[in-house]
């Protein structure tokens, strides 16, 4: 119910969503954790990584070192296939956000990587509208799997979340500490 | 015996209505369908693009059992599901849309039999025979006359409260029954939208059988601000239309400039091409606050709510002309005229009058009263950079923003004599005023982006009505055989940012010989570019239904004639009869006619419920990333989907493995990713080996263009045999197709899906 609970009227409603609300993370060490304790994670790429800039670096090589780190299987939606072949990585599987999340509610569906579906699905660079909408889907309809949101505004329907950051610094910090715990373990 | 009776009695009722004993075809099998009779044909294409639900909320509020947690396969009270539950959502949405425009058509029927009588003859020249597809698929009545039309809307509407009711507290419990009763309201939907243009083309004498409509100025500065200024905002052209009439009858229309935004604005340029069109829906909000305009009308859909406040605010003059918007104003329509205009004018009081001639003098009078004592003149950028001193960069406006846009770097950009961003940001607005609202130092953040508008005149062709019978059976061959690569439809509004996409995907699409057709909101906002020449997209492209042509229908209610268009394929190409034939009208566009609808940036339940309709019909339609709001979508997987069609030379099953077309309801992310998609959702089963390869060519070289080179993923897919290869790209595809293991598969003569469901229509009907 997160941290607004306290405030919220008892019928089991949050002003978010209804009822069930992501948890918000702050500590990349924690975000670290949950991906290391996922058996088949999968990072899904989103458009807006190709075009926002964090200390100098396209958003999408932060993605794409996240990835490295641990193995992580990539899924390219929208068009972020052509960045990611112009730096010389090939994604694991392209699929749009919708098409992914389709397949993804399958219990039975065997992942990009043939090995079975999904325990941990992290999202990263979409229009908040439409990943919140498509974190939604997942909440409902996928409980085999949890989700996680790598983008600097909170996503109530995931179930791991970033607080809205509006320093840039602060998200920075944040990924570059994901980066390294993933690294590190 | 009793319900065998009773069948038979509702039966001799329809054919009485649908004057069953005209025998211009023989009656189908689905006459005025009622919410079952067309349920096994949704329960066949919901089987294969299977709903995508994203909920807003975890919870349902519609009764007071509620609220009730839908989380974790709860149930509510009622015992519904969430599932259920966004079934119940999207018929609600469909069936606003669908009511809006069964009320506009019903409203504006009303006012031309009052006018010309119910026996006036429908005639739409002499290049369109089949005058009302929609009508005679769906209920198997050939309109002959307006009174005619009564009885289509009439059915309409006995239908809407149907599938109304289905939505109260303890009724329907299924989500695959809501879907079946949404597409059943979205193809009423076409029907109620054919209605409302047949009787206006008839009625208010519209272009028809013309192509070489006129290209009627668009913009911002297309209209002379140093006249009196009315302005229409909405739909209904019942009003806008009489204020034309009164301005010709009384020599005034070269002193009073009449201009509109939205659809209502479309309609008068059908009627005058004097008449201007200022943008569509996103420009709304600016230009009233502009106070360009010095008496604004209003009649019915898509106005903004609050448009009395913004009226006073802005110093302009307001008049509610329909009933179903009336703002709570004072009903004047008894009023005498001379009355209602010394008050308009020197209490600044805003009216509802709801008879359209008393409407129009008003108009008119109060305009030519106000103008001359307004200042109506655009924002400077000197005032804008003083407004815009304000602003502390705090950060409100960009959280308000549907769209998280940094306005308030652009407003501080301005502060200090930089506009580049506010023209940027401009271009990307929808228009809804949320930033101004929120700004704490309360900046006049929408007066300041006026500075950000284009001061070009921009064309739009007038809104030419149905596809001519003689266009379609020059492009029916092309178009089923898969030469013409498809027919792109734009349809409905145009409130996503960036407004420019839409003509670069017309552009794109023209250029590559696709049939492109515009409509509403869309048809405006893709005049608003000019290519390196200077040309809006109009001006660089043939308004032919033909390869390569752009043609602009009209109205949001002339989406019923791209509609129509496609059943008119089948009918006077294929030869199949369409009366009370929607299932064979239906599974040969889905399996043979290669459109596609985009609807990039609708917001209005009338967009979901236009586009439930094209996916009744068997016609994809793909949306911007923010129509993920409409909470469902229709998706195959295209790996796990059966793509089973009967051969109906052969009478045999086939397993065909090709996802085409892939999905019926599909939201894209960016542009680019959408003219991937295009030509994919374009292919069909039908496609001859010339056509897949042309059909082909389009979708591997978009794909290249956009995706950093290599062939599309799914490419194997859709090629069944090697001349379906682009000649292009043939060394580099057979290889991949090698290098995958892929086998040919034998092409399927007649695909159809007539006879893999129960259905009570024969295969041997899909056979031309």
């Amino acid at each position: 119910m997160s941290q607004l609970a306290p405030l919220l009227p008892m019928h089991r409603v949050n002003v978010l969503t209804g009822t069930r609300t992501a948890r918000m993370v702050e500590d990349p060490t924690e975000y670290a954790k949950q991906i290391l304790k996922a058996q088949r994670p999968l990072l899904v790429l989103g458009p807006q990584l190709m075009r926002i800039t964090l200390g100098g670096r396209l958003l999408l090589e932060y993605a794409l070192d996240i990835a490295k780190a641990r193995n992580i299987p990539t899924c390219a939606t929208a068009t972020v296939k052509s960045k990611m072949v112009e730096l010389g990585v090939t994604p694991d599987s392209v699929y749009d956000i919708v098409e992914i999340i389709h397949a993804l509610k399958d219990p039975e569906w065997k992942g990009v990587r043939k090995e079975g579906n999904h325990d941990l699905v992290l999202f990263f660079g979409f229009r908040t509208d439409l990943g919140n909408q498509g974190l939604s889907v997942l909440k409902h309809f996928a409980p085999h799997l949890k989700t996680m949101t790598l983008c600097k505004y909170y996503y109530p329907h995931a179930d791991f979340s970033l607080p809205n950051i509006r320093k840039d610094e602060q998200w920075k910090a944040f990924l570059e500490g994901l980066i390294e715990n993933l690294k590190k373990e | 015996m009793a319900e065998l009776k009773e069948t038979n009695k509702r039966l001799e009722e329809i054919y009485h209505k649908i004057k069953a004993e005209i025998p211009w075809e023989p009656v189908g099998h689905t006459p005025m369908p009622e919410i079952s009779d067309l349920r096994n044909w949704d329960m066949k294409l919901l089987q294969t693009y299977k709903p995508w639900y994203a909920p807003f909320c975890d919870l349902c509020c519609f009764c007071t059992f509620g609220k009730c947690d839908l989380t974790e396969d709860r149930r509510g009270a009622c015992g519904i599901d969430i599932s259920t539950q966004q079934g119940r959502w999207i018929l609600l949405f469909c069936l606003m849309g669908a009511s809006a425009h069964a009320s506009h058509a019903g409203h504006i029927l009303e006012v031309l039999i009052e006018r010309h009588g119910p026996e006036k003859k429908i005639n739409l020249g002499t290049s369109v025979d089949l005058e009302a597809p929609n009508i005679r698929t769906v209920l198997g009545l050939k309109p002959e006359t307006l009174g005619d039309l009564k009885i289509a809307i009439e059915y309409v509407y006995k239908e809407i409260t149907h599938l109304l009711d289905s939505t109260a507290m303890g009724q329907e419990g299924s989500y695959l029954d809501y879907e079946s009763k949404a597409l059943h309201a979205g193809m009423l939907d076409h029907v109620a939208m054919e209605v409302a243009d047949i009787a206006q083309i008839v009625g208010l004498n519209y272009p028809t059988s013309v192509a070489d409509t006129p290209l009627v100025d668009l913009g911002w500065n297309s209209v002379d601000k140093t006249k009196p200024i009315i302005c229409f905002i909405g739909h209904n052209p019942a009003t806008s239309t009489v204020v034309v009439d009164y301005l010709r009858e009384n020599n005034l229309y070269d002193q009073v400039e009449v201009c509109g935004v939205c659809c209502t604005a479309l309609e008068t340029t059908r009627y005058s091409d004097k008449a201007k069109v200022i943008g569509p829906y996103s420009r709304q909000l600016f230009y009233v606050r502009s106070g360009i305009a010095d008496v604004i009308m209003t009649d019915e859909q898509c106005i903004r709510t609050d448009m009395p406040k913004e009226a006073t605010k802005a110093g302009s003059a307001l008049i509610a002309t329909i009933d179903k918007v009336m703002y709570g104003l004072e009903d004047a329509s008894e009023m005498p005229t001379e009355e209602i205009v010394k008050k308009m004018v020197e209490e600044k009081r805003h009216f509802a009058i709801l008879d359209p001639k008393k409407a129009a003098e008003v108009a008119v009078k109060v305009a030519m009263a106000i103008a001359p004592q307004r200042r109506k003149e655009w924002l400077t950028e000197q005032e804008a950079q003083e407004q815009s001193k304000k602003c502390t960069l705090c950060g409100m406006c960009e959280t308000a923003c549907p769209n998280l846009f940094d306005i308030g770097r652009g407003v501080s950009d301005v502060a200090k004599g930089n506009f580049e961003t506010i023209r940027e940001l401009f271009n990307l607005c929808i228009g809804c005023g949320k930033c101004e609202e929120e700004c704490p130092r309360n900046i006049p953040i929408l007066k300041i982006m006026q500075v950000g508008a284009s001061m070009e005149t921009y064309k739009v062709r007038a809104g030419r009505g149905p596809i001519m019978d003689t266009e379609i059976r020059t492009v029916g061959a092309p178009i089923t055989l898969g030469t013409i690569p498809g027919v792109v439809a734009l349809v409905g509004c145009s409130a996503y940012p960036d407004i420019r996409d839409l003509a670069e995907i017309v552009d794109e699409f023209a250029k590559r010989k696709y049939i492109v057709v515009v409509s509403g909101c869309t048809s405006m906002a893709v005049g608003l570019w000019k290519d390196a020449d200077g040309k809006t997209i109009y001006e660089k492209y043939p308004p032919v239904f033909d390869a390569g042509g752009v043609v602009n229908v009209g109205s949001c209610v002339a989406n019923s004639h791209i509609s129509g268009a496609a059943i008119k394929i089948a009918n006077i190409f294929a030869a199949l009869p369409l009366r009370a034939n929607y299932e064979v009208m239906a599974d040969y566009v889905l399996n043979r006619v290669g459109a596609v609808g985009i609807a990039w940036g609708v917001y209005s339940q009338k967009a979901a419920a236009i586009a439930t309709g094209f996916n009744r019909l068997g016609v994809p339609v793909i949306f911007g990333p923010h129509s993920s709001k409409y909470r469902r979508l229709y998706l195959s997987r295209k790996e796990e989907a059966e793509w089973k069609v009967m051969d109906a030379r052969k009478k045999q099953i086939v397993e065909t493995e090709e996802p085409s077309p892939e999905h019926l309801a599909y939201v894209c992310e960016t542009k680019e990713k959408a003219m991937v998609m295009i030509p994919k959702l374009c292919i069909r089963k039908n496609d001859t080996p010339q056509g897949r390869a042309i059909k082909l060519n389009h979708y591997i070289s978009l794909y290249k263009k956009y995706m950093g080179g290599g062939l599309p993923e799914d490419l194997h897919l859709y090629v069944r045999r090697d001349p379906d290869i682009p000649l292009v790209y043939k060394k580099e595809v057979k290889a991949y197709l090698t290098q995958i293991g892929w086998k040919p598969k034998e092409p399927v003569g007649l695909p159809t899906l007539i006879g893999t469901y129960p259905t009570k229509v024969p295969v041997d009907s899909v056979i031309h």
